[in-house]
């Protein structure tokens, strides 16, 4: 079966699914031609301009330094996929291995997994904003904070689903073929954990913007020249009344492709893995 | 020299701080060529005794604790892990009992067959693939050019349980384990099975130690046997001789417990009672509480092994006179 094809069959007669799909493609697309598709540069100050209402010229209006909105929302979609992609990756290589290991090497895991413990007894905004306190605020230092706090989560379902297949006859059957450690959990386990992953994936995805606005919002977050959702909101909060479209529209964008990406999250949860639904409730 | 030399082997289930034996020092020897039938109800430790001999206890808190199994003279647990995996499927073998869940389900059967043989030995993919096709001819696997891409799940029972079978003899191995391989296949499957499993033994000149609870299989298939009872060989014979003169109450029970296809019977002979579990201490022969010639001498001692003619050996104070 081909990924069109694949797409397809998970798509097919879920409206809303289909629509967040649209809306998370958008987002992506305007992230990679950001230069193209905004009218100016992000970070042109025009001070004469400052605080226009949306116009044909300023879309989304200007701020209090004459900047064009529209053109640092599509700029923020570019900061909300890489914080996104970024938090995923560093998410699922950290707390899957640590969750795979942990189970296939037991003691290993007992001190390993105590460790996650700790990291989930905080929550998650909470666990981030101490890390971000001890950084410095850049793109990558929220990836790796980001990606901390659901590197543990990932671990705790990796391991749980690793330790459920490692009892499975068909590891013993490669044990007497002659498979070693690392080709059993990179070639016999792994594969069978790749759907769990996919769906878990795209909620650390949903669920790392929401952070990373957050931090923003509070000032941990990114540096704040960096035009992204949470800053505009963060930079533009105390003009609510005199200029509400500066609020108005990165936060919908937020909303907008936060609950997308959940969407599409609960449809590939409900066609690749019926049989973990259970494990994957809610990050 | 033995293929598979097997000494005394304890293995043990640590339950707290006691340890309980479920094997209790049982030898037996398998020569290139032959079939050994290990034969016992449920928890007699026959699988245990097949595990130990793969090194597939690792994980559970059951451990060899005595004893030697020696593969061509080679202590098996003397080895490091590496020697060990060189030998795994490449010099023995082994087939579970479910072949439901003994596939790996997202790989298409034909690149499970192709790993094991890459495993061992340096193919390319090209000629991995023809030998993968022709070790499912081989198991006789109708359209193998095709069955090669099908999934786990696109096979029946039997279909798979005679790809674990292409995939264990994938290197020729010198010994093939089979632990009970037809126990989750319906009659007729099992047949075929157990009938393939003899062919390519034909073929190959391979040992097969063949596991299963059921006399009637290892009647037709096997030419030594061993009968287990509580983690220890009652009885051990030539399959002929073992068949013709009975020497243990318990095999002429497991005997006596088929029943006959064409004779109508009000009730099936079972042995009466339960295989006693681990925690139970019995005094004397642990079998005393279900045999039907107890005496006054099995309730306090052990029996001795018993040798007759033609190396029948068997563990009773009493040993049946041995006809049928």
């Amino acid at each position: 079966m081909n990924i069109a094809q694949q797409i397809y069959r998970i798509f097919a007669g879920r409206i809303l699914a289909s629509i967040g799909f649209a809306v998370l493609i958008i987002v992506v697309l305007a992230a990679v031609f950001a230069p193209l598709l905004a009218p100016f540069d992000p970070l042109d100050i025009d001070p004469i301009s400052r605080l226009q209402e949306p116009s044909l010229e300023h879309l989304f209006g200007t701020d209090q330094f004459g900047r064009d909105t529209y053109s640092r929302a599509i700029y923020g979609a570019r900061m909300a996929v890489i914080i996104g992609a970024g938090s995923v990756a560093f998410a699922l290589l950290t707390g899957g291995l640590i969750g795979m290991l942990s189970a296939y090497f037991s003691r290993l895991g007992s001190f390993l997994m105590r460790g996650v413990d700790v990291m989930m007894a905080f929550p998650a905004l909470l666990l981030a904003l101490v890390l971000m306190t001890l950084l410095e605020r850049s793109v990558v230092n929220t990836i790796i904070v980001i990606g901390i706090v659901y590197a543990a989560t990932t671990a705790r379902i990796l391991f749980g689903m690793t330790l459920k297949l490692k009892g499975g006859v068909f590891i013993d059957a490669a044990i007497c073929s002659g498979a070693g450690h690392a080709s059993i959990l990179f070639r016999h386990i792994l594969p069978n954990l790749l759907s769990p992953l996919l769906v878990q994936a795209t909620f650390i995805f949903a669920f790392a913007q929401l952070q990373a606005a957050a931090l923003d919002f509070l000032g941990l977050g990114l540096p704040p020249e960096v035009p992204s959702w949470g800053n505009m909101l963060a930079e533009s909060r105390i003009y609510i009344t005199r200029a509400s479209w500066l609020l108005i529209f990165p936060g919908m964008l937020i909303i907008f492709s936060v609950f997308s990406m959940n969407l599409v999250g609960d449809a590939l949860r409900d066609t690749m893995d019926p049989r973990f639904k259970d494990d994957i409730a809610g990050v | 020299m033995a293929l598979l030399e097997v000494e005394d082997l304890e293995v043990s289930l640590k339950s707290g701080r006691d340890l309980l034996k479920v094997v209790d020092g049982i030898s037996f020897t398998i020569e290139q060529g032959e079939t050994l039938g290990i034969v016992g109800e449920s928890g007699c430790g026959k699988s245990l005794t097949a595990l130990a001999t793969m090194g597939l206890l690792g994980g559970t808190p059951i451990r060899v604790t005595g004893g030697r199994i020696l593969f061509e003279g080679q202590d098996l647990s003397l080895l490091t892990p590496n020697q060990r995996r060189m030998i795994m499927g490449n010099q023995m073998a082994m087939i579970f009992q479910e072949p439901m869940t003994s596939l790996n389900p997202v790989y298409r059967v034909g690149d499970q067959i192709i790993e094991a043989l890459q495993q061992h030995e340096t193919l390319s993919q090209k000629q991995a693939r023809d030998r993968a096709i022709e070790l499912l001819a081989l198991v006789r696997i109708p359209d193998p050019k095709n069955r090669i891409n099908s999934f786990p799940h696109q096979l029946s029972g039997g279909m798979r349980q005679r790809v674990m079978i292409a995939m264990a003899l994938a290197c020729d191995p010198k010994l093939l384990i089979a632990d009970e391989p037809t126990t989750a296949l319906d009659v007729t499957v099992q047949s075929q099975i157990l009938d393939l499993i003899v062919d390519l033994q034909k073929q190959t000149g391979m040992a097969v130690i063949l596991i299963s609870h059921d006399l009637g299989v290892i009647a037709e298939t096997c030419n030594k046997v061993a009968v287990m009872y509580r983690g220890k060989v009652i009885e051990a014979a030539d399959a002929d001789d073992l068949f013709a003169h009975l020497r243990h109450p318990y095999t002429r029970g497991l005997l006596d417990s088929i029943p006959v296809a064409d004779k109508e019977v009000e009730h099936l002979n079972a042995i009466k009672g339960r295989v006693p579990t681990l925690e139970e201490a019995i005094e004397g022969c642990t079998f005393n509480p279900r045999c039907p010639n107890v005496q006054q001498k099995c309730l306090s001692s052990y029996p001795s092994v018993a040798a007759f003619e033609r190396g029948h050996e068997v563990r009773c104070h009493f040993p049946l006179e041995g006809n049928e």
